[in-house]
């Protein structure tokens, strides 16, 4: 039956996650953006409430909660700050490949299954004919593969205790390999400034690193099945992240319209103004519902979950630049000045985009599957 | 709990009605928009197998057949769902179907008890017959509150004086619901809704207005001249507006017509940009090569369109979902409209885009494209829809805009 009603548990989650975000995340922003990192207070009162550990299975401690409970959890995380909601600790897209991991795969994680304060990060080189994917090969030998080179940046790299790597090796054949050894690669900060500044993004450096059996986690048919279960589960995710942080501009730019005065009136009188804060709102909603349906989708495990999460993406990505550019453009000079919050929720935006999938590839692998079918279609 | 799967009941009613606009429907669609009429002799066959246009409600009013559980109201989300697919056959045709169309709302809602059953029950399968709504008038199109046709109380009725355009079914209607002012210096606490019936003495149709698209449904231009309406026909009745003090009763019974009209309106336009989207990526699967320039633009603007429409389905639905729950639901209204009324032309140009110039000659989609324009208009603009949505978004703060 259609409903967009939550559940009594995941309003009270909810609440409880608008709470912090308010309170704790939200006046922290700025500090954890010019430090790079997040205060542990912060950090230990999330992890109290078990908010690091949603997406864990319960063999791992964790609260295994569906996606559709995630989704609207993460977005009001995100409303206090993506920055600091992209920088916790933890084992962020990799806790989605752990929750669908394979049999053959939970002897080989066990090392991160009991430490409970491991960061792991997530480095997909899945496509191999994308820009810049031969600075980073795998190659293969008889006893393992051998990673070389230098990878794009991705979130958490300068925290990761370990790394989960999703790629092809030279054949083109899917493997999953786990890194828990740090001393395997070194991470490059490099000079990252437009935004989630607080989530550790930096390139992972491999100098004909060693990976031994033991360490490929799946490899085959089997690695293609669990990345592109996990990936789907990592898109819906990640864009719930990005309806919380447009519910964040929406209301602030509502708050901040309401009040501001010009030629004699609220601002919010003149239509130029008022109908662009109506059409965010409407953004807001659209991209909120496409996660929604994406996550339903994806807890029920069904055929085209992926396409859905593709979708609600692409959708959010699309919609997260547009409302986060619309509340700088409603605050005028206000909203480009760092006093206020508009403009490094329009710099995060941009950057979250960047790390997790560009747009009109999105648009044109989820084209492809309508045009030519699921299979047929390019993959990510 | 948040679910997007349809019930048995509709499940049942989408199939179901999507059957009749494919075989039923469709088939003619080319030729009524040629002929700008649906032929009588459908009207009566369909009328005669109980197929209406009632967007007030459509069943799923909540009361179990063993009448001791009480099931979940969902005749909103029925509604939407059935007009989508009628909509997807052609959407003149179904605003042309017999039934008390958008009529039908106001007479639910605000009608007596007396009034529900005189002017709803008329509606059977002898014979065809509409009901039609009358707001829109010369000088008041999205300024509803302005409306200038007057109504003078006499003795046992009103008299009323006045113009109203843009009436669809308006000219064949047996009763026409009718948005008058007893006074002008009131403004929307002075609007009154009254029933006029056809053959009233003092009300004509005397003009249908040729239109870009919609050429099928009848749009008439309304003129009461010293038109006596007995009081009978004052919609709620005296007692309504008595009780309603200074309130605005009858803007109030328009604007909340509305709220159950829009998503309706919202779900026809998704019908449309469906039809465009499912015959165009039917074409392209045949007609465009799969690979080069020419696929990958398909793949994107097919991708968007086919995002686009989901996106406003979605909007709809939670705007039927809230009604159904009795919940307040006029911003919701408003942004599903406002959405999907904008969106729908511009999934019906892309699709004219990919057909190219053989789009030109015989396929339906241009006429789709003439016909969807009017949904970011009718039923308040996409402008008014916008208004509207960031009046709810900014009441929490005190600004009226």
């Amino acid at each position: 039956m259609i409903s967009f009603q939550p559940t009594e548990e995941e309003i009270e989650f909810t609440s409880v996650a608008e709470k912090i975000a308010k309170e704790k995340i939200r006046p922290a922003a700025h500090v954890s953006e010019n430090e790079r990192k997040i205060d542990a207070a912060i950090i230990d009162e999330i992890a109290e409430l078990g908010f690091l550990s949603l997406e864990l299975p319960e063999d791992w401690d964790g609260l295994e909660l569906p996606l559709i409970s995630q989704v609207q959890i993460m977005s009001a995380l995100s409303s206090g700050d993506l920055g600091i909601v992209q920088g916790l600790p933890g084992l962020g897209d990799v806790a989605s490949f752990i929750r669908k991991k394979p049999e053959q795969a939970v002897s080989k994680l066990e090392q991160a299954e009991h430490d409970a304060w491991s960061t792991a990060a997530f480095l997909d080189i899945t496509n191999r004919d994308a820009p810049w994917a031969n600075q980073l090969v795998v190659n293969t030998r008889a006893d393992g593969y051998v990673l070389h080179g230098v990878s794009q940046p991705v979130r958490l790299a300068c925290f990761a205790d370990y790394i989960l790597v999703a790629a092809r090796d030279a054949d083109g054949v899917p493997v999953v390999l786990w890194l828990d050894e740090p001393a395997v690669w070194r991470v490059k900060e490099g000079d990252v400034r437009l935004g989630l500044l607080a989530s550790g993004v930096g390139r992972l450096s491999f100098d004909q690193a060693f990976v031994g059996k033991d360490q490929v986690l799946a490899s085959g048919e089997k690695a293609a099945d669990w990345i592109a279960n996990a990936r789907t589960r990592i898109y819906v995710l990640q864009a719930a992240k990005e309806v919380g942080l447009m519910q964040a501009a929406l209301e602030y730019t509502t708050a901040y319209t309401a009040e501001r005065k010009a030629f004699g009136q609220e601002i919010a009188k003149f239509q130029g103004v008022s109908f662009r804060v109506a059409k965010m709102a409407i953004e807001t909603r659209i991209a909120n519902h496409l996660v929604w349906r994406a996550a339903v989708k994806a807890d029920r495990m069904d055929d085209d979950a992926q396409k859905w999460a593709m979708q609600a993406l692409y959708r959010a990505h699309r919609s997260v630049r547009y409302v986060t550019d619309s509340a700088v453009q409603m605050l005028g000079g206000h909203g480009y000045v760092q006093e206020y919050p508009v403009e490094k929720w329009m710099r995060d935006a941009q950057a979250q985009t960047m790390l997790y999938g560009r747009e009109q590839m999105l648009l044109n692998q989820y084209g492809e599957q309508i045009l030519i079918g699921a299979k047929e279609g390019a993959t990510p | 709990m948040i679910d997007f799967e349809l019930s048995d009941q509709q499940r049942q009613i989408k199939e179901m009605t999507h059957w009749f606009a494919e075989n039923e429907i469709r088939p003619i669609a080319m030729k009524a928009d040629q002929m700008e009429k649906v032929p009588d002799d459908w009207l009566e066959k369909v009328n005669q197998m109980g197929i209406h246009l009632n967007t007030s409600s459509f069943g799923g009013s909540g009361e179990a057949k063993d009448g001791k559980n009480k099931k979940e109201r969902e005749g909103n989300r029925l509604g939407v769902l059935a007009t989508e697919e009628m909509a997807w056959g052609d959407p003149a045709i179904t605003l042309s179907l017999p039934g008390a169309g958008l009529g039908g709302p106001p007479v639910q809602s605000s009608g007596t008890p007396e009034q529900k059953e005189r002017f709803l029950s008329i509606f059977t399968t002898d014979k065809p017959r509409w009901g039609a709504y009358a707001l829109t008038e010369p000088e008041a199109g999205s300024d509803a509150s302005a409306v200038q046709t007057t109504a003078r109380k006499v003795d046992g009725g009103y008299v009323l004086n006045g113009q109203k355009i843009f009436i669809t079914n308006g000219a064949r209607a047996s009763w026409v619901v009718v948005f008058a002012t007893v006074d002008p210096s009131l403004g929307r606490s002075g609007q009154r809704a009254f029933v006029v019936e056809k053959g009233t003495p003092g009300f004509s149709a005397p003009k249908v207005v040729k239109k870009m698209g919609l050429r099928a449904n009848e749009t008439a231009e309304l003129v009461f001249e010293d038109c006596f309406v007995p009081q009978e026909n004052l919609l709620g009745g005296e007692a309504m507006y008595e009780t309603s003090g200074s309130k605005p009763s009858g803007f109030r019974v328009a604007m909340k017509t509305f709220d159950s009209t829009r998503p309706i309106v919202a779900a026809m336009a998704i019908g449309i940009a469906r039809a465009a989207y499912e015959y165009t990526l039917d074409i392209v699967q045949k007609e465009y090569p799969h690979h080069g320039k020419f696929f990958h633009i398909a793949t994107e603007m097919l991708a968007e369109a086919e995002q686009d429409i989901a996106a406003a389905r979605l909007l709809t639905w939670e705007a039927a979902w809230k009604a159904d729950c009795g919940k307040e639901n006029a911003k919701e209204a408003a942004m599903c409209k406002a959405y999907a009324g904008e969106m729908a032309l511009d999934v019906c140009a892309k699709c004219l885009e990919l057909l190219g110039p053989v789009g030109l000659d015989g396929h339906i989609v241009e006429k789709l494209y003439r016909d969807v324009k009017v949904f970011d208009i009718f039923e308040g603009t996409n402008e008014v829809q916008h208004l509207v949505t960031a009046r709810r978004q900014y009441a929490p703060y005190g600004i009226r805009v």
